[in-house]
Order: structure tokens, then C-alpha cells, then sequence
């Protein structure tokens, strides 16, 4: 699956699409920088699971925060940006191009704007680190094949979680979605093609208590939205939760973390690496608001702007 | 029907036109029955080594040529072993088992431009603990070919395997290998075993493996 989905190098690949990521595109674009913005879906961030917003300065609203993504995209590909649906699993920030390895492609970059949020986690759950590789996974692309003709449990209620069920059909018996909130916050179109699975089954607000098992995985324990905790026997747990910490995990270590695992950069963004910017939650800012982020992004796509063409003193743009 | 498209052979053919300062040589071990994959490992590997004139490729029969396998190591088949060529021959101990497919395609074109650059890339940290070594290591990096995690553990045990003669490493396609992989217990990828008793489960950082290898070895 070698693919070279392009293999003229970016002058600007932004690794995130929410506010963040999306208002530095739409900086960078306009400036003809040529922008790739890799981003898992719109309902992967903070911001595309946020209900109604009613503070954005400029937005009156109420507007759900998906819509509010959605439109600064459009903005940003109106300038000619470019987006990319994928996940961004391998990254080498000190080649030169610098290399980011998507899931369907390998991108090069001149400059990189990290912009991956704080929705992530670390194992959590009773027995679910424990039995990691045993049974819990994280990827179905991975491991699905170890799970031929087994019932499954997958745990999450975003287009990823979806994706990943979806996948596992071709492959598992039985697959239970474990739907933490009363609703399931993925595209209707994925919904109705598991749904129209024979074998998937659908718990909606049930919340994963337990995985447990010998060696390998056996079973899990669910509390419903009744209140009653539940025993499912099951093979395999793929886990597609989110928290609240700052997603670093593609950078294998290339950029030093604080004790939260937050990025740290300079005023103009920068972080200790020449041409590696970071902005908005990654950075564990004392406020956590879009417009933040916003602002971040937009400082970053200046100073890369900047580090590309040269420029002594930042040139804003007043008109 | 060629696997490579046509995009990607002009770029891997750039690329190793820019690194390679090596003569690099495949050794591919196939059999004509039992084994699936037997010929897609052999077109996989004719195909790249067309891209370059210092890539080449021999391709043997596991059961005619078993001195050479034992030579090498090999046990196994469908098997591609990557050496550097030319008047100065080297064997790393670097293994493929299985297809070189789908994702494990990148670490193949990754391993061929480090044989030929003649430089791992490993830290000088790494490559002294590499270089102090007096017991040997055996890394088998399991994979599957649809695991984007996969080549980044792969290459990075094929290059520490590059910096020492004690240390020889494998990538093992789980699927192909089912006993294998039910040997060592794989349930997810990638999973590298060291020393048949030492496990680690995911793409680590270097750093990482380095501190568990040299746990590993403690014991």
C-alpha cells in the first residue's frame, strides 16, 4: 500500500482540523502557501461533539460546534486549502522534507502546524491495560484478522469508533457497540450502514466497567442505562474513547512532553524543532476556547509564513 | 500486472538514485507448493529491484538451496533476507517472513535505502549500546499488512540488527505464520518478541526499546 498520494512537497501540512488547524489553513492558503490539513473527521474534536455555541465572537448562533468547524473549512479550502479525512500514524519531523505517513498516504512537508487537540487518553478502565494485545486493541485495521468468526466489543460513539466496527465485520461474528452517551455522535450514513449489520448490536449510554480475563481477554462488564452492571462474553475489546489529554502519541517522542504530556513552543509557536509549529489544546493553555485555539493557529500559519519566505518582521495583513 | 504504480516507481526509482551508495542484494526463499504467498513475495521483490542497477535480486528454492537458507538463517518460507552486495558482502541478519505487502512494502523500500546509505540512523546512544553487546538478540516483530503501526517497529528492529552481528531480526506476517503467532501469543500488532520470553506491544520509540532490551538482557 506504498502510496505517494502527492508527491510534490507541501509548503504547510497542519496535523488537526479544528479551530486550531483550520484557522492557520485559512491563513496559510490565503497567503499561496500550499496547505494539506490532515484531520480525522468532523466529529473527532472538541469541538465537533460540542452542542450549541453561542459565544464565538463573530457567530451570534446558537451553532453546534461541527457547524462552526465546517464553516472555517470552507473558508480554508475556498482559498485552496486542502483536507484530508485520515489519521496521521508515523511523522518525521527531522527528515528533511519532513514525512507524514497518513493512513492512506506519505505527505511531505516544509513546515508542520500540529494541531491535534486534547481528546485523548491513556488506558483507563480495569484490565484494559493489562490486557492490551490480549484482546484490547486499538486499531481494527491492526488486529482485526486475529478475531475471524469471534464475538467482539467495540467502545465509542464517534465516526472513528464507527469506521473501526465497520471494518470488523468482515471479520468478526458478533460485534457490540458500547455507546457511552445517549447518542451516537458519528454521521448518520455510518450509522445506518452498521446499523443494517445482522450481527451488530447497538448499547446505547452504557458505560465499560471491566474488561477481564486470564491471560487474554474473555469478558467485559457494561453498566447499562438502567443502572445494572452486565457480563458480555467476548474475544476482543477495541477501545475508541476519548479524554482529555493532549495528543502526542504520533510524534514517538521526538518532541518532549511536560509531566501532562502537554508541547511547549516559543510566542511565535514554534516548538524546539525549526519549522514545527503547535497550537491550540496541545498546548494545555490556561483557557481552553476555540477562539484560543483560533488564535494560535493563526500566529503559527504567520510565523510559518515567515520561516518559509524569509521575511525579517512579521507583515500583517490589514486588508 | 505490475504492483507498483507508476507514480511510486518513479519516486522509489529517485530515491534510491539519491541514497544508494551500496550494492544491496535480496535473497528471496520460495517453494512452488504450499505457500500462498510465494509468488507475490518473488513479484514484489522483482519489481524493486528493477528501479535501481544497484539493487539485485536472487530468487532460490528453500528445498534445493537448503544449505544456503541454513546459511542464512532462513526456516521459513515465503522469506526475503537483505544483504549488501557487491565485493563486500554482508549479511545483518535482516529478515522478512512473509509478504512484504501492503504497509511492510514501505519497510522493505526503508531497510534497502539504509543497507545502501551504509548508515542506520540510530542514535549514538543506541549504537553504543549495540556495539557492547556479548550475548545475542533475536527480535521478531510481528505484524499484519494493514497495520499502519507495523514498519516504524520493524524498521527500527532491522536497524539495530544492521548495527550489531549479534543481533538478527525478523519481521513475521501473523497471518502467514499462524503457529507462530499462536506461539507467541499475538493477538495484536505490532508485537515484538525478544529472546522468545521479552514482549513489547506497539510502535515504541527507541528509546523505549532500548530500555527494555537492555532488561531483557539483564535477565
Amino acid at each position: 500500500m506504498f502510496n505517494l498520494s502527492q508527491p510534490e512537497t507541501f509548503d504547510v501540512v497542519i496535523i488537526g482540523g479544528g479551530p486550531a488547524g483550520t484557522s492557520a489553513a485559512i491563513y496559510t492558503a490565503r497567503a499561496d502557501l500550499r496547505t494539506l490539513v490532515v484531520d480525522k473527521g468532523l466529529t473527532a474534536g472538541a469541538l465537533g461533539i460540542t452542542g450549541l455555541i453561542s459565544n464565538y465572537p463573530g457567530v451570534p448562533g446558537p451553532i453546534s460546534g461541527s457547524e462552526l468547524v465546517a464553516t472555517m473549512r470552507e473558508q480554508a479550502e475556498s482559498f485552496g486549502a486542502q483536507f484530508l479525512v485520515d489519521k496521521v500514524v508515523g511523522i518525521d519531523l527531522n527528515a528533511d522534507p519532513k514525512m507524514i505517513q497518513a493512513g492512506t498516504g506519505t505527505f511531505f512537508a516544509k513546515t508542520i502546524i500540529l494541531a491535534t487537540g486534547s481528546m485523548g487518553r491513556t488506558a483507563s478502565v480495569p484490565g484494559e491495560r493489562e490486557l492490551l494485545g490480549h484482546g484490547v486493541s486499538y486499531c481494527a485495521t491492526c488486529d482485526g484478522a486475529f478475531f475471524r468468526e469471534k464475538a467482539v466489543i467495540v467502545v465509542g460513539n464517534n465516526d472513528e469508533a464507527l469506521e473501526e466496527a465497520l471494518f470488523l465485520t468482515k471479520f468478526a461474528s458478533k460485534i457490540t457497540l458500547i455507546v457511552p452517551t445517549p447518542e451516537i455522535k458519528a454521521s448518520l450514513g455510518l450509522i445506518d450502514q452498521l446499523s443494517a449489520h445482522q450481527n451488530v448490536e447497538i448499547r446505547l449510554a452504557t458505560r465499560l466497567l471491566r474488561v477481564e480475563g486470564s491471560g487474554h481477554v474473555e469478558e467485559v462488564a457494561i453498566r447499562s442505562r438502567t443502572g445494572q452492571e452486565e457480563s458480555i462474553p467476548t474475544s476482543g475489546v477495541f477501545v475508541y474513547l476519548q479524554g482529555g489529554k493532549p495528543i502526542t502519541d504520533y510524534l514517538m517522542g521526538q518532541l518532549e512532553t511536560s509531566n501532562e504530556g502537554c508541547l511547549r513552543v516559543d510566542r511565535e509557536m514554534q516548538t524546539s524543532i525549526p519549522g514545527i509549529f503547535a497550537v491550540g489544546d496541545l498546548l494545555c493553555s490556561h483557557v481552553k476556547q476555540a477562539v484560543i485555539a483560533a488564535s494560535d493557529g493563526v500566529i503559527a500559519a504567520i510565523a510559518a509564513e515567515k520561516s518559509l519566505r524569509g521575511h525579517k518582521m512579521l507583515q500583517t495583513d490589514w486588508h | 500486472m505490475a504492483l507498483l504504480q507508476a507514480k511510486d516507481q518513479q519516486y522509489i526509482t529517485d530515491e534510491f538514485a539519491k541514497i544508494l551508495v551500496h550494492p544491496v542484494k535480496l535473497v528471496v526463499f520460495t517453494q512452488d507448493t504450499d505457500c500462498e504467498y510465494c509468488q507475490d513475495t518473488r513479484q514484489i521483490t522483482e519489481e524493486v529491484a528493477a528501479l535501481s542497477p544497484m539493487v539485485s535480486l536472487e530468487v532460490r528454492d528453500f528445498n534445493a538451496d537448503k544449505a544456503l537458507a541454513i546459511q542464512y538463517g532462513v526456516d521459513q518460507v515465503p522469506a526475503t533476507v537483505i544483504l549488501r552486495g557487491g565485493d563486500q558482502p554482508k549479511d545483518y541478519g535482516i529478515h522478512y517472513y512473509g509478504v512484504p505487502a501492503g504497509y511492510e512494502f514501505t519497510s522493505l523500500i526503508q531497510d534497502i535505502t539504509m543497507i545502501g546509505s551504509g548508515e542506520s540512523g540510530l542514535s549514538n546512544a543506541t549504537k553504543q549500546w549495540a556495539a557492547a553487546l556479548t550475548k545475542p538478540v533475536h527480535l521478531q516483530v510481528f505484524v499484519t499488512p494493514t497495520c499502519p503501526y507495523c514498519p516504524p517497529a520493524v524498521v527500527l528492529a532491522h536497524k539495530l540488527a544492521m548495527e550489531s552481528d549479534l543481533i538478527r531480526a525478523d519481521m513475521v506476517e501473523a497471518t502467514e505464520f499462524p503457529e507462530l503467532a499462536e506461539k507467541y501469543d499475538v493477538m495484536g500488532v505490532p508485537r515484538t518478541v525478544i529472546n522468545d520470553n521479552f514482549f513489547i506491544e506497539g510502535a515504541v520509540p527507541e528509546a523505549a526499546l532500548l530500555k527494555k532490551l537492555q532488561s531483557a538482557i539483564a535477565n
